[in-house]
Protein backbone atom coordinates (compact mmCIF):
# COMPACT_ATOMS: atom_id res chain seq x y z
CA UNK A 1 0.00 0.00 0.00
CA UNK A 2 0.68 3.05 -0.76
CA UNK A 3 0.40 6.63 -0.98
CA UNK A 4 1.30 10.12 -2.75
CA UNK A 5 0.02 13.24 -2.58
CA UNK A 6 0.40 16.46 -5.26
CA UNK A 7 -0.88 19.91 -4.12
CA UNK A 8 -3.14 21.42 -6.92
CA UNK A 9 -4.38 24.59 -8.14
CA UNK A 10 -7.75 24.25 -5.70
CA UNK A 11 -7.46 20.99 -3.99
CA UNK A 12 -5.09 18.54 -3.31
CA UNK A 13 -4.93 14.64 -4.87
CA UNK A 14 -3.94 11.85 -2.45
CA UNK A 15 -3.38 8.96 -4.45
CA UNK A 16 -4.33 5.30 -2.69
CA UNK A 17 -2.59 2.34 -4.21
CA UNK A 18 -3.18 -1.07 -2.98
CA UNK A 19 -5.61 -2.71 -0.36
CA UNK A 20 -6.84 0.12 1.83
CA UNK A 21 -7.19 -2.00 5.06
CA UNK A 22 -5.81 -2.34 8.62
CA UNK A 23 -2.57 -2.01 7.58
CA UNK A 24 -2.63 1.21 5.62
CA UNK A 25 -5.58 2.73 7.80
CA UNK A 26 -3.19 4.82 9.74
CA UNK A 27 -0.85 5.70 6.84
CA UNK A 28 -3.84 7.15 5.09
CA UNK A 29 -4.66 9.06 8.14
CA UNK A 30 -0.94 10.69 8.18
CA UNK A 31 -0.83 11.62 4.63
CA UNK A 32 -4.47 13.51 4.92
CA UNK A 33 -3.70 14.91 8.05
CA UNK A 34 -0.16 16.13 6.78
CA UNK A 35 -1.64 17.49 3.58
CA UNK A 36 -4.59 19.26 6.08
CA UNK A 37 -1.52 20.89 7.32
CA UNK A 38 0.01 22.01 4.79
CA UNK A 39 -3.09 23.87 4.27
CA UNK A 40 -5.15 22.25 1.63
CA UNK A 41 -8.18 21.32 3.38
CA UNK A 42 -10.50 20.24 0.25
CA UNK A 43 -8.83 16.86 -0.96
CA UNK A 44 -9.63 13.92 -3.14
CA UNK A 45 -8.45 10.61 -2.32
CA UNK A 46 -8.19 8.88 -5.63
CA UNK A 47 -9.03 5.06 -5.22
CA UNK A 48 -8.42 4.60 -9.10
CA UNK A 49 -5.97 2.39 -7.67
CA UNK A 50 -7.28 0.37 -5.03
CA UNK A 51 -9.35 -2.71 -5.33
CA UNK A 52 -10.11 -3.34 -1.77
CA UNK A 53 -11.58 -1.56 1.30
CA UNK A 54 -12.32 -3.01 4.49
CA UNK A 55 -13.97 -1.52 7.81
CA UNK A 56 -10.37 0.43 8.99
CA UNK A 57 -10.26 1.90 5.44
CA UNK A 58 -13.63 3.12 5.61
CA UNK A 59 -12.90 4.53 9.22
CA UNK A 60 -9.96 6.37 7.67
CA UNK A 61 -11.85 7.87 5.32
CA UNK A 62 -14.09 9.05 7.54
CA UNK A 63 -11.62 10.37 9.82
CA UNK A 64 -10.11 12.04 7.33
CA UNK A 65 -13.69 13.75 6.33
CA UNK A 66 -13.44 15.09 9.51
CA UNK A 67 -10.42 16.29 9.66
CA UNK A 68 -10.76 18.34 6.35
CA UNK A 69 -14.27 19.99 7.81
CA UNK A 70 -12.75 20.84 10.68
CA UNK A 71 -9.92 22.55 8.46
CA UNK A 72 -13.02 24.37 7.03
CA UNK A 73 -12.51 22.06 3.53
CA UNK A 74 -14.22 18.66 2.49
CA UNK A 75 -12.83 14.76 1.65
CA UNK A 76 -14.16 13.46 -1.85
CA UNK A 77 -13.44 10.25 -3.44
CA UNK A 78 -12.92 9.51 -7.07
CA UNK A 79 -12.02 6.75 -9.47
CA UNK A 80 -14.11 4.67 -6.87
CA UNK A 81 -13.63 0.64 -7.87
CA UNK A 82 -16.17 -2.10 -7.39
CA UNK A 83 -15.77 -3.87 -3.96
CA UNK A 84 -15.14 -0.02 -2.43
CA UNK A 85 -18.09 0.89 -4.21
CA UNK A 86 -19.94 -2.42 -2.56
CA UNK A 87 -18.76 -1.14 1.25
CA UNK A 88 -20.07 2.58 0.43
CA UNK A 89 -23.22 0.98 -0.38
CA UNK A 90 -23.99 -1.23 2.02
CA UNK A 91 -22.61 0.99 5.06
CA UNK A 92 -24.73 4.07 3.13
CA UNK A 93 -21.77 6.04 3.70
CA UNK A 94 -22.24 6.67 -0.29
CA UNK A 95 -24.78 9.52 0.66
CA UNK A 96 -21.77 11.21 2.97
CA UNK A 97 -18.57 10.09 1.22
CA UNK A 98 -19.72 11.65 -2.71
CA UNK A 99 -17.94 9.71 -5.38
CA UNK A 100 -16.59 11.12 -8.33
CA UNK A 101 -15.52 9.57 -11.69
CA UNK A 102 -12.04 11.50 -11.63
CA UNK A 103 -10.34 13.46 -9.14
CA UNK A 104 -10.52 16.75 -11.62
CA UNK A 105 -14.03 16.22 -11.68
CA UNK A 106 -14.47 16.29 -7.57
CA UNK A 107 -13.81 19.95 -6.73
CA UNK A 108 -14.71 21.24 -11.09
CA UNK A 109 -18.35 22.29 -9.32
CA UNK A 110 -17.41 24.68 -7.08
CA UNK B 1 3.79 -22.91 36.54
CA UNK B 2 4.81 -23.49 40.14
CA UNK B 3 2.06 -21.75 42.77
CA UNK B 4 3.66 -19.71 45.33
CA UNK B 5 1.46 -20.49 48.11
CA UNK B 6 -1.81 -22.35 48.12
CA UNK B 7 -4.03 -20.16 49.87
CA UNK B 8 -5.00 -16.81 47.67
CA UNK B 9 -5.94 -13.36 49.65
CA UNK B 10 -8.22 -11.00 48.03
CA UNK B 11 -9.18 -7.69 49.34
CA UNK B 12 -13.13 -5.67 48.65
CA UNK B 13 -13.12 -2.05 48.72
CA UNK B 14 -16.46 -1.28 48.72
CA UNK B 15 -18.44 0.84 50.85
CA UNK B 16 -22.16 -0.41 50.53
CA UNK B 17 -22.45 -3.29 52.70
CA UNK B 18 -24.92 -5.02 50.18
CA UNK B 19 -22.73 -5.02 47.45
CA UNK B 20 -19.86 -6.18 49.63
CA UNK B 21 -21.81 -8.58 51.02
CA UNK B 22 -22.15 -10.34 47.31
CA UNK B 23 -18.99 -9.92 46.50
CA UNK B 24 -17.19 -11.63 49.29
CA UNK B 25 -19.47 -14.49 48.55
CA UNK B 26 -18.44 -14.52 44.41
CA UNK B 27 -14.85 -14.66 45.40
CA UNK B 28 -15.31 -17.36 48.16
CA UNK B 29 -16.81 -19.12 46.15
CA UNK B 30 -13.82 -19.37 43.77
CA UNK B 31 -11.43 -20.08 46.91
CA UNK B 32 -10.17 -16.53 47.84
CA UNK B 33 -9.43 -15.74 51.31
CA UNK B 34 -11.60 -12.67 51.15
CA UNK B 35 -10.80 -9.38 53.41
CA UNK B 36 -13.68 -6.36 53.49
CA UNK B 37 -12.73 -2.83 53.04
CA UNK B 38 -15.63 -0.27 53.31
CA UNK B 39 -13.09 2.56 52.44
CA UNK B 40 -10.36 3.34 50.26
CA UNK B 41 -7.42 3.67 53.04
CA UNK B 42 -8.36 0.54 54.82
CA UNK B 43 -8.13 -1.32 51.59
CA UNK B 44 -4.87 -0.37 50.58
CA UNK B 45 -4.14 -1.38 54.21
CA UNK B 46 -5.53 -4.35 54.05
CA UNK B 47 -3.62 -5.11 50.90
CA UNK B 48 -0.48 -4.28 52.41
CA UNK B 49 -1.39 -6.95 55.08
CA UNK B 50 -2.57 -9.64 53.25
CA UNK B 51 -0.44 -9.76 50.53
CA UNK B 52 -3.62 -9.85 48.27
CA UNK B 53 -3.15 -11.23 44.89
CA UNK B 54 -6.92 -9.95 43.65
CA UNK B 55 -8.96 -6.54 44.47
CA UNK B 56 -11.93 -5.37 43.61
CA UNK B 57 -12.39 -1.44 43.64
CA UNK B 58 -15.40 0.47 43.68
CA UNK B 59 -14.85 4.02 41.89
CA UNK B 60 -16.42 5.80 44.37
CA UNK B 61 -15.50 5.66 47.98
CA UNK B 62 -16.46 7.99 51.10
CA UNK B 63 -12.39 8.72 51.62
CA UNK B 64 -10.25 8.70 48.99
CA UNK B 65 -11.29 7.35 44.77
CA UNK B 66 -10.68 4.27 43.64
CA UNK B 67 -8.29 6.26 41.47
CA UNK B 68 -6.37 7.31 43.96
CA UNK B 69 -6.68 3.56 45.43
CA UNK B 70 -5.43 2.37 42.31
CA UNK B 71 -2.16 4.40 42.17
CA UNK B 72 -1.53 3.68 46.07
CA UNK B 73 -1.89 0.07 45.15
CA UNK B 74 0.51 -0.13 42.68
CA UNK B 75 3.21 1.39 44.30
CA UNK B 76 3.72 -1.68 46.41
CA UNK B 77 0.74 -4.51 44.56
CA UNK B 78 0.99 -6.18 41.24
CA UNK B 79 -2.18 -7.56 42.94
CA UNK B 80 -5.08 -7.70 39.48
CA UNK B 81 -7.32 -4.85 40.55
CA UNK B 82 -10.99 -4.97 38.64
CA UNK B 83 -12.33 -1.55 39.38
CA UNK B 84 -16.20 -1.72 39.37
CA UNK B 85 -18.17 1.69 38.24
CA UNK B 86 -21.99 2.33 38.23
CA UNK B 87 -21.48 4.14 34.51
CA UNK B 88 -20.47 2.09 31.29
CA UNK B 89 -19.06 5.52 30.11
CA UNK B 90 -16.84 5.71 32.34
CA UNK B 91 -14.76 2.49 31.31
CA UNK B 92 -12.97 4.85 28.40
CA UNK B 93 -12.53 7.65 30.51
CA UNK B 94 -10.65 5.22 33.47
CA UNK B 95 -8.54 3.30 30.63
CA UNK B 96 -7.13 6.72 29.34
CA UNK B 97 -5.83 7.77 32.32
CA UNK B 98 -4.28 4.24 32.61
CA UNK B 99 -4.05 4.30 36.25
CA UNK B 100 -2.90 0.58 36.36
CA UNK B 101 -6.36 -1.88 36.83
CA UNK B 102 -6.36 -4.66 35.07
CA UNK B 103 -10.16 -4.49 34.36
CA UNK B 104 -13.58 -3.63 34.82
CA UNK B 105 -16.93 -3.87 34.91
CA UNK B 106 -20.09 -2.53 35.33
CA UNK B 107 -22.63 -2.67 37.93
CA UNK B 108 -25.24 -4.04 38.35
CA UNK B 109 -22.95 -6.90 37.65
CA UNK B 110 -23.53 -10.19 37.18
CA UNK B 111 -21.92 -12.79 39.88
CA UNK B 112 -21.09 -15.40 36.87
CA UNK B 113 -19.77 -12.54 34.65
CA UNK B 114 -17.63 -11.54 37.61
CA UNK B 115 -16.34 -14.70 38.27
CA UNK B 116 -15.73 -15.04 34.45
CA UNK B 117 -13.66 -11.85 34.37
CA UNK B 118 -11.85 -13.15 37.45
CA UNK B 119 -10.93 -16.19 35.74
CA UNK B 120 -10.10 -14.62 32.57
CA UNK B 121 -7.30 -12.98 34.80
CA UNK B 122 -5.72 -15.70 36.31
CA UNK B 123 -5.87 -17.29 33.06
CA UNK B 124 -4.11 -14.35 31.40
CA UNK B 125 -1.29 -15.07 33.63
CA UNK B 126 -0.55 -18.37 33.50
CA UNK B 127 -0.49 -17.62 29.15
CA UNK B 128 1.66 -14.38 29.19
CA UNK B 129 4.07 -16.07 32.36
CA UNK B 130 3.92 -19.12 29.93
CA UNK B 131 5.63 -16.23 26.59
CA UNK B 132 8.47 -14.72 28.87
CA UNK B 133 9.44 -12.74 25.83
CA UNK B 134 5.39 -10.99 26.14
CA UNK B 135 5.92 -7.83 24.55
CA UNK B 136 3.65 -5.21 26.45
CA UNK B 137 1.52 -4.81 23.09
CA UNK B 138 0.42 -8.55 22.89
CA UNK B 139 -0.65 -8.13 26.75
CA UNK B 140 -2.69 -5.15 25.51
CA UNK B 141 -3.90 -7.44 22.82
CA UNK B 142 -4.59 -10.37 25.29
CA UNK B 143 -6.65 -7.66 27.64
CA UNK B 144 -8.91 -6.60 24.45
CA UNK B 145 -9.81 -10.07 23.72
CA UNK B 146 -10.71 -10.55 27.23
CA UNK B 147 -13.07 -7.43 27.29
CA UNK B 148 -14.29 -8.60 23.57
CA UNK B 149 -14.65 -12.13 24.63
CA UNK B 150 -16.74 -10.97 27.99
CA UNK B 151 -19.40 -9.09 25.76
CA UNK B 152 -20.69 -11.91 24.14
CA UNK B 153 -24.20 -13.14 25.70
CA UNK B 154 -24.06 -16.14 28.06
CA UNK B 155 -27.46 -16.88 28.44
CA UNK B 156 -29.04 -18.94 25.26
CA UNK B 157 -32.53 -17.66 23.86
CA UNK B 158 -34.83 -20.13 24.10
CA UNK B 159 -37.93 -19.39 22.54
CA UNK B 160 -40.73 -22.08 21.59
CA UNK B 161 -40.56 -22.57 17.87
CA UNK B 162 -37.12 -20.54 17.39
CA UNK B 163 -34.07 -21.89 17.03
CA UNK B 164 -31.30 -18.75 17.84
CA UNK B 165 -27.62 -19.37 17.73
CA UNK B 166 -24.56 -16.78 17.43
CA UNK B 167 -20.30 -17.34 16.87
CA UNK B 168 -17.66 -15.34 16.94
CA UNK B 169 -13.77 -15.98 15.90
CA UNK B 170 -12.20 -13.12 16.78
CA UNK B 171 -8.67 -12.13 14.85
CA UNK B 172 -5.21 -11.52 16.67
CA UNK B 173 -5.52 -8.25 16.69
CA UNK B 174 -8.62 -7.88 18.27
CA UNK B 175 -11.15 -5.90 16.41
CA UNK B 176 -14.72 -4.28 17.26
CA UNK B 177 -17.49 -7.02 16.43
CA UNK B 178 -19.78 -8.76 19.21
CA UNK B 179 -23.34 -9.32 19.49
CA UNK B 180 -25.63 -9.61 22.30
CA UNK B 181 -29.61 -10.76 23.12
CA UNK B 182 -31.67 -11.40 25.67
CA UNK B 183 -35.26 -12.88 26.10
CA UNK B 184 -38.21 -10.34 26.66
CA UNK B 185 -41.59 -11.22 27.98
CA UNK B 186 -42.82 -12.13 24.51
CA UNK B 187 -39.57 -12.68 22.20
CA UNK B 188 -36.06 -11.43 22.25
CA UNK B 189 -33.89 -8.63 21.55
CA UNK B 190 -30.94 -8.69 19.30
CA UNK B 191 -27.96 -6.37 18.72
CA UNK B 192 -25.36 -7.01 16.51
CA UNK B 193 -22.20 -3.94 15.83
CA UNK B 194 -18.89 -3.77 14.65
CA UNK B 195 -16.95 -1.11 16.21
CA UNK B 196 -14.44 0.83 13.76
CA UNK B 197 -10.87 -0.13 14.93
CA UNK B 198 -8.79 -2.81 16.40
CA UNK B 199 -7.56 -3.50 19.69
CA UNK B 200 -8.74 -2.34 23.25
CA UNK B 201 -10.20 0.84 22.01
CA UNK B 202 -11.77 -1.18 20.02
CA UNK B 203 -13.26 -3.26 22.18
CA UNK B 204 -14.10 -0.98 24.75
CA UNK B 205 -16.27 0.84 22.40
CA UNK B 206 -18.16 -1.99 21.74
CA UNK B 207 -18.63 -2.54 25.44
CA UNK B 208 -20.06 0.86 25.68
CA UNK B 209 -22.24 0.34 22.22
CA UNK B 210 -23.46 -3.29 24.48
CA UNK B 211 -24.22 -1.71 28.06
CA UNK B 212 -26.10 1.84 25.96
CA UNK B 213 -28.66 -0.63 24.38
CA UNK B 214 -29.08 -2.92 26.92
CA UNK B 215 -29.97 -0.03 29.31
CA UNK B 216 -32.59 0.79 26.22
CA UNK B 217 -34.54 -2.54 26.65
CA UNK B 218 -37.46 -1.38 28.55
CA UNK B 219 -38.47 1.58 25.73
CA UNK B 220 -41.28 0.61 24.24
CA UNK B 221 -41.02 1.61 20.51
CA UNK B 222 -38.09 -0.15 18.80
CA UNK B 223 -37.44 3.75 17.36
CA UNK B 224 -37.53 5.70 20.34
CA UNK B 225 -34.71 3.21 22.35
CA UNK B 226 -32.26 3.29 19.17
CA UNK B 227 -32.54 6.89 18.90
CA UNK B 228 -32.15 7.84 22.35
CA UNK B 229 -29.30 4.51 22.47
CA UNK B 230 -27.57 6.19 19.19
CA UNK B 231 -27.12 9.56 21.07
CA UNK B 232 -25.18 8.63 23.86
CA UNK B 233 -23.35 5.80 21.56
CA UNK B 234 -22.64 9.13 18.89
CA UNK B 235 -21.08 11.19 21.55
CA UNK B 236 -18.89 8.84 22.97
CA UNK B 237 -17.75 7.33 19.70
CA UNK B 238 -17.43 11.33 18.54
CA UNK B 239 -14.46 11.84 21.73
CA UNK B 240 -12.48 8.76 20.21
CA UNK B 241 -13.16 9.35 16.76
CA UNK B 242 -14.47 6.05 15.37
CA UNK B 243 -18.04 4.74 14.60
CA UNK B 244 -19.65 1.66 14.83
CA UNK B 245 -22.07 -0.53 12.28
CA UNK B 246 -25.31 -1.38 14.11
CA UNK B 247 -28.61 -4.02 13.75
CA UNK B 248 -30.55 -3.59 16.51
CA UNK B 249 -33.99 -6.46 15.91
CA UNK B 250 -36.70 -7.11 18.34
CA UNK B 251 -38.45 -10.10 17.63
CA UNK B 252 -42.67 -11.11 18.61
CA UNK B 253 -41.90 -14.65 19.02
CA UNK B 254 -45.54 -15.48 18.56
CA UNK B 255 -46.92 -13.81 15.58
CA UNK B 256 -43.12 -13.90 14.17
CA UNK B 257 -42.93 -10.17 13.57
CA UNK B 258 -39.28 -8.47 13.72
CA UNK B 259 -38.61 -4.68 13.72
CA UNK B 260 -35.06 -3.63 13.16
CA UNK B 261 -32.87 -1.08 12.67
CA UNK B 262 -30.05 -1.25 10.36
CA UNK B 263 -27.55 1.44 10.95
CA UNK B 264 -24.45 1.52 8.36
CA UNK B 265 -24.22 -2.76 8.70
CA UNK B 266 -26.16 -3.97 5.89
CA UNK B 267 -25.51 -7.73 6.46
CA UNK B 268 -28.44 -9.08 7.24
CA UNK B 269 -30.29 -11.37 5.25
CA UNK B 270 -33.79 -12.40 5.39
CA UNK B 271 -33.82 -16.31 4.26
CA UNK B 272 -37.64 -17.19 3.26
CA UNK B 273 -38.69 -20.87 3.37
CA UNK B 274 -39.25 -20.70 -0.23
CA UNK B 275 -37.90 -18.01 -2.23
CA UNK B 276 -34.92 -15.73 -3.06
CA UNK B 277 -33.07 -14.65 0.25
CA UNK B 278 -33.36 -10.83 0.53
CA UNK B 279 -30.54 -8.44 2.03
CA UNK B 280 -32.22 -6.21 4.65
CA UNK B 281 -31.35 -2.62 3.19
CA UNK B 282 -30.18 -0.20 5.92
CA UNK B 283 -31.33 3.00 7.01
CA UNK B 284 -29.21 4.76 7.19
CA UNK B 285 -24.87 5.15 7.62
CA UNK B 286 -22.73 3.67 10.53
CA UNK B 287 -23.76 5.75 14.41
CA UNK B 288 -21.23 8.37 15.27
CA UNK B 289 -20.74 10.04 11.34
CA UNK B 290 -23.31 12.44 11.00
CA UNK B 291 -24.74 14.40 14.36
CA UNK B 292 -28.76 14.49 14.43
CA UNK B 293 -28.88 11.77 12.28
CA UNK B 294 -32.28 9.41 12.47
CA UNK B 295 -32.50 5.55 11.34
CA UNK B 296 -36.16 4.34 10.89
CA UNK B 297 -37.66 1.24 12.13
CA UNK B 298 -38.19 -1.37 9.41
CA UNK B 299 -40.23 -4.95 9.72
CA UNK B 300 -39.62 -8.20 8.87
CA UNK B 301 -42.20 -11.16 8.78
CA UNK B 302 -40.49 -14.52 9.98
CA UNK B 303 -42.95 -17.27 8.82
CA UNK B 304 -42.07 -20.80 10.06
CA UNK B 305 -39.24 -22.14 8.33
CA UNK B 306 -37.83 -18.97 7.63
CA UNK B 307 -34.18 -17.47 8.82
CA UNK B 308 -32.54 -13.79 9.88
CA UNK B 309 -28.81 -14.23 9.00
CA UNK B 310 -26.74 -11.56 10.00
CA UNK B 311 -22.73 -11.78 9.57
CA UNK B 312 -19.74 -9.25 9.99
CA UNK B 313 -17.94 -7.85 7.27
CA UNK B 314 -15.11 -10.04 7.75
CA UNK B 315 -17.69 -12.27 5.93
CA UNK B 316 -18.01 -10.16 3.38
CA UNK B 317 -14.27 -9.52 3.02
CA UNK B 318 -13.84 -13.21 1.68
CA UNK B 319 -16.28 -12.14 -1.37
CA UNK B 320 -15.00 -10.64 -4.70
CA UNK B 321 -18.84 -9.42 -5.09
CA UNK B 322 -21.97 -9.32 -3.14
CA UNK B 323 -24.03 -11.68 -5.19
CA UNK B 324 -21.27 -14.18 -4.20
CA UNK B 325 -21.78 -13.20 -0.38
CA UNK B 326 -25.42 -13.64 -0.58
CA UNK B 327 -25.52 -16.53 -3.03
CA UNK B 328 -22.55 -18.26 -0.59
CA UNK B 329 -25.00 -17.04 2.89
CA UNK B 330 -28.12 -18.42 1.30
CA UNK B 331 -26.12 -21.44 0.59
CA UNK B 332 -24.72 -22.34 4.70
CA UNK B 333 -28.18 -21.07 5.93
CA UNK B 334 -29.89 -24.03 3.64
CA UNK B 335 -27.64 -26.31 4.38
CA UNK B 336 -26.98 -27.32 8.24
CA UNK B 337 -29.76 -28.92 10.38
CA UNK B 338 -29.46 -26.38 13.41
CA UNK B 339 -28.67 -22.90 14.05
CA UNK B 340 -25.67 -23.77 15.34
CA UNK B 341 -24.89 -25.74 12.25
CA UNK B 342 -25.34 -22.69 10.05
CA UNK B 343 -23.23 -20.42 11.93
CA UNK B 344 -20.36 -22.55 11.94
CA UNK B 345 -21.03 -22.81 8.26
CA UNK B 346 -21.17 -18.83 7.91
CA UNK B 347 -17.45 -18.60 10.09
CA UNK B 348 -16.21 -21.33 7.07
CA UNK B 349 -17.15 -18.49 4.37
CA UNK B 350 -14.13 -16.49 5.45
CA UNK B 351 -11.21 -18.81 6.19
CA UNK B 352 -9.41 -18.31 9.48
CA UNK B 353 -5.95 -18.75 7.85
CA UNK B 354 -7.29 -15.84 5.37
CA UNK B 355 -9.50 -13.54 7.30
CA UNK B 356 -7.88 -10.24 8.46
CA UNK B 357 -10.82 -9.21 10.71
CA UNK B 358 -13.19 -10.90 13.60
CA UNK B 359 -15.88 -12.83 11.95
CA UNK B 360 -19.28 -13.13 13.94
CA UNK B 361 -22.46 -14.79 12.83
CA UNK B 362 -25.98 -15.01 14.25
CA UNK B 363 -29.10 -17.07 12.77
CA UNK B 364 -32.91 -17.05 13.85
CA UNK B 365 -34.55 -19.42 12.41
CA UNK B 366 -37.86 -19.88 12.98
CA UNK B 367 -39.00 -23.42 12.91
CA UNK B 368 -41.02 -24.87 10.32
CA UNK B 369 -44.88 -26.06 11.42
CA UNK B 370 -44.91 -30.19 11.63
CA UNK B 371 -48.47 -31.99 11.61
CA UNK B 372 -50.56 -28.57 10.76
Amino acid sequence: MQFSYEVKDSYAEVKSVGRLNMVAAPKLREVVNEVVAGGSSRVVVNLAETDFMDSSGLGALIGCLKATRQAGGDLRISGVQPQVKMVLELTNMDRVLTAYPSAEEAFGDD
Amino acid sequence: MVSSSPVRHAVVVEDDADIRGLLVLVLEQLDFVVTEAPDGLSGVEAVRNTNAELVTLDVNLPDIDGMEVCRRLREFSDAYILMLTARADEIDRLNGLDIGADDYINKPFSPKELQARIRALFRRARTSAAAADDTGQTDELARAAVVQQSLLPRETVRLEGYDVAGAFRPTRSVGGDFYDWYQTRNGMHLTFADAMGKGMGAALIAATVRAVMRSVADTPAIDAAFGSASTTIASDLDQSGSFATMFHARLDAPSGKLSYIDAGHGLALHIPAEGAAQRLVSAGPPVGILDGQHWAAAELQLEPGDSLVIVSDGVLDAHASLEDFIRNVEKAARSEGTSDGVCAALLELAPAATAEDDVTAVVVHRKPDIGR
